[in-house]
């Protein structure tokens, strides 16, 4: 993968980011239902969740059925859990309802599909159809040479006959034929087939001159023509590699998964820190309070938002396999599949470690200018990592200090998701630094739940860290 | 239908502020109760202290004589001071998921969330979002809200606050109702008037701590006899300053709320009247509850009110 590709899709995803966050900002302000509508919004937001108000899958059809399904699994969450899944539940639905959700997960669709179908198109898979024009002497082993360069380079050709040369140049010029063969020695093109728009294919037509070569120098050897085709015709040297896949594939799709990995981290961990800001801000916290226990109304929130996190990039994922089975793409080859599922862990695990990080800063915090305060330092050590992981894989190259990163919960996400992908992690190691992770979180989620407990009923300015916990100590 | 809160102890500082200060009353279901006092007087803390948001350095809450906790708090019903409600939710959904969050199944929030809105007039806009709607609507969700569970302890912060007299009408008559059904009813204010038709029964706070409680009746009666006197043209009540025995304890409406001593003949107070000028309302009158207070915390003030 060329590096200025690599650059372009970091830059397309922090404008989308950048956008996105810009856009609920504003979508903030000014929304309610028009005028009119406020008699149909019940049966709107029914609809909605069809299967969630009946309990039942939704019509028939595609959409339908998983949209059942996924309310069935609402419903199946709320049963299951009590008052946390009530809760969760509540916040799936919100979510998934937004406008920026689904605009924000049909661009990264669009960006993901165009990452996978666009160099498939530029590689030399894409088939072309080229005419050829002959003219004088044309025996069947150089037409079946013709052939077989054709078909190597992934085009098709459509050979036709013209008396003479003055013919065939006519045919070249009215763009009948985008080149000709004359007496099985020369190649005739209107322009070089270099030039942009020249309609003969420069593989083809360098193979076929190539070959066409080869094949006169072997009759000059004295080998006869049945002979000479043999030697061509013979089939290349089996090439076995120790290692399957392609590792440059597998490399540009870690790079991929970082960009996922990276946006939906940011995207996720910023929904919990202004959700609790708002429900503090909102004074709705009191009235839930009143009824459940901060930790399940925390909880609650983060499995919420986590199932929409990874439901989205279940989807993202299982649509980034498909088309890449689909188009036959390089990236989704070998080992890359593994390096996806490695960020979708990745992504779950640093999600719970960073959800508790910005639930207990967002439970400080009141106002929406306080929010902003608190995002930055909080995302500095994510886009650290992220910066310096795409550095990594991209020159192949991860050295001791990278190496314990990948094993530190809030740049393991990244840092270790790499070593998968430049296949430089054991599957212990890969263990080791989920079990650290997973050690870390819960560590975490304590803490957070005694801060957000503390902070989120404590109105009136920023509530600091040190007076919850001198209070705490008390 | 019987019930009892109980309030015992209460105590908080703020640092050097003492937001309560041993403060103790009970709650008797059946009945509007009203809690009054100025701003600043506790009213909010207690309340929040009832639904264990606020941490205590002392005291405990009872409901029929069981320490209140999560169960309890669940038959409970809450609407604060300042509104909480997710701004960008539809009405009908936000009342719903609180009377999930307080036990009740899909179907039951449902069908009570419809019942409550219709109840409170606001079931035309059942599908706006919460931020769409008025201030006296967005009052009428949160009450909907607190009463979706059909709670046995309802909590009100201010309920009234804000809301015209329809509006107050509305929502008094839903809370006597409630009351009447046998929920133990608890509203706080600061206009005390506001609430004086309302409450049958107050509890009157200062600084953290009790100076007044019983009924609007007993409190309206008790105390020194009260005469009220209108005399045209006259706004300010000085002519009864002169009078032994007789104090002006405020000018409402343009007639002077005169308190009498024992021994002070009204007849000598009706002759200065006469003489200030002419007699519009010569008439006895009861206690009004900022009377009350005014009086309760300036004895409160000078020594320890049983």
């Amino acid at each position: 993968m060329k590096p200025v590709y690599v650059i372009a899709v970091v830059v397309v995803a922090l404008i989308v980011r950048l956008a996105l966050s810009r856009a609920r900002r504003g979508g903030r302000a000014g929304s309610g239902p028009a005028p009119g509508t406020q008699g149909a919004g019940a049966a709107g937001t029914r609809a909605v969740w069809p299967g969630a108000a009946r309990g039942a899958a939704g019509p028939g059809g595609a959409r339908g059925g998983v949209r059942g399904t996924a309310a069935g699994l609402l419903t199946a969450v709320e049963r299951s859990l009590g008052d946390v899944g009530v809760i969760a539940a509540r916040e799936v639905r919100e979510r998934v309802r937004g406008r920026i959700f689904r605009v924000g997960t049909l661009l990264m669709l669009v960006v993901i599909g165009a990452a996978i179908v666009v160099p498939t198109l530029q590689g030399p898979t894409g088939r072309t159809q080229q005419t050829v024009a002959v003219v004088g002497g044309f025996p069947v082993e150089a037409r079946q040479l013709v052939r077989a360069v054709a078909s190597g380079n992934g085009d098709s050709v459509k050979l036709f006959y013209e008396p003479d040369v003055g013919a065939a140049k006519a045919a070249l010029r009215s763009g009948k034929a985008d080149f000709a063969i004359v007496d099985a020695k020369l190649l005739l093109l209107d322009e070089p087939a270099s030039a942009a728009n020249s309609p003969a294919d420069p593989a083809l037509v360098q193979g076929v001159a190539r070959y066409l070569g080869v094949l006169a120098a072997f009759g000059t050897a004295g080998l006869t023509p049945s002979q000479a085709a043999l030697v061509i015709g013979a089939a290349p040297a089996p090439v076995r590699a120790l290692q399957p896949g392609s590792k440059s594939a597998t490399r540009s799709t870690g790079i991929i998964g970082l960009v996922l990995l990276f946006f939906m981290l940011t995207q996720y961990d910023t929904w919990i820190l202004i959700g609790v800001m708002q429900e503090k801000s909102s004074r709705v916290v009191e009235v839930l309070l009143a009824t459940v226990r901060p930790i399940q109304l925390l909880g609650g929130k983060v499995l919420g938002i986590g199932l929409v996190a990874l439901g989205q990039a279940a989807l993202i994922v299982g649509f980034a396999l498909a088309l890449g089975a689909a188009v036959g793409s390089d990236l989704l080859k070998g080992t890359a599949p593994v390096v996806l599922l490695a960020e979708l862990l990745w992504l779950v695990l640093g999600y719970a470690f960073y959800c508790w990080v910005y639930a207990a800063a967002g439970s400080t915090a009141e106002r929406q200018d306080q929010v902003q305060t608190l995002a930055l330092p909080l995302s500095i050590p994510v886009l650290l990592a992220y910066i310096f992981s795409i550095t990594v894989v991209s020159t192949g190259h991860a050295d001791l200090f990278f190496k314990i990163l990948a094993y530190l919960p809030p740049t393991a996400p990244f840092c270790m998701s790499v070593l998968v992908s430049l296949r430089q992690a054991t599957w212990w190691e890969f263990t080791g630094s989920v079990v650290i992770s997973l050690a870390a979180t819960v560590g975490m989620a304590i803490f957070a739940a005694r801060v957000y407990r503390r902070a989120v009923l404590r109105t009136g300015g920023r509530v600091h860290l040190r007076e919850l916990l001198l209070r705490n100590a008390r | 239908m019987s019930g009892l809160l109980e309030v015992r102890g209460l105590c908080r500082k703020y640092g050097t502020v003492t937001a309560l200060d041993d403060l103790s009353f009970d709650v008797a279901a059946g009945q509007v109760s009203g809690f009054l006092g100025p701003n600043g007087a506790g009213k909010t803390t207690t309340m929040r202290a009832i639904f264990g948001l606020t941490d205590l350095d002392s005291g405990s809450v009872r409901w029929n004589g069981v320490p209140v906790g999560q169960a309890e708090r669940r038959r409970f019903g809450y609407m604060p001071e300042e509104r909480g409600l997710y701004p960008g939710m539809y009405v009908r959904e936000q009342v719903e998921y609180l009377g999930r969050l307080h036990g009740l199944s899909a179907g039951g929030a449902s069908a009570a969330a419809g019942r409550w809105l219709e109840r409170l007039g606001i079931a035309e806009r059942a599908g706006s979002k919460v931020e769409t709607l008025s201030h006296g609507n967005q009052q009428r969700v949160q009450l909907a809200a607190a009463l979706v569970h059909n709670p046995e302890v309802l909590v009100l912060d201010e309920p009234l606050s804000g809301l015209d007299p329809i509006g107050i009408d509305a929502i008094g008559h839903v809370l006597v109702e409630q009351a009447r059904a046998g929920c133990c009813v608890l509203l706080s204010s600061h206009q005390l008037d506001q609430v004086e038709d309302l409450c049958e029964q107050v509890t009157i706070i200062d600084h953290g701590r009790l100076v007044a409680a019983g009924t609007v009746d007993q409190l309206a009666t008790s105390g020194e006899r009260r005469l009220v006197v209108r005399v045209e043209g006259e706004r300010t009540g000085n002519w009864a300053e002169g009078l032994a025995g007789v104090s002006v304890s405020e000018m409402h409406g343009g007639a002077a709320r005169l308190v009498l001593q024992d021994g002070v003949d009204s007849d000598d107070v009706l002759r200065a009247a006469m003489t200030a000028g002419r007699v519009t309302q010569f008439s006895f009158g009861r206690r009004r509850l900022s009377e009350v207070f005014r009086e309760a915390t300036v004895a409160a003030a000078s020594g320890p009110q049983s």
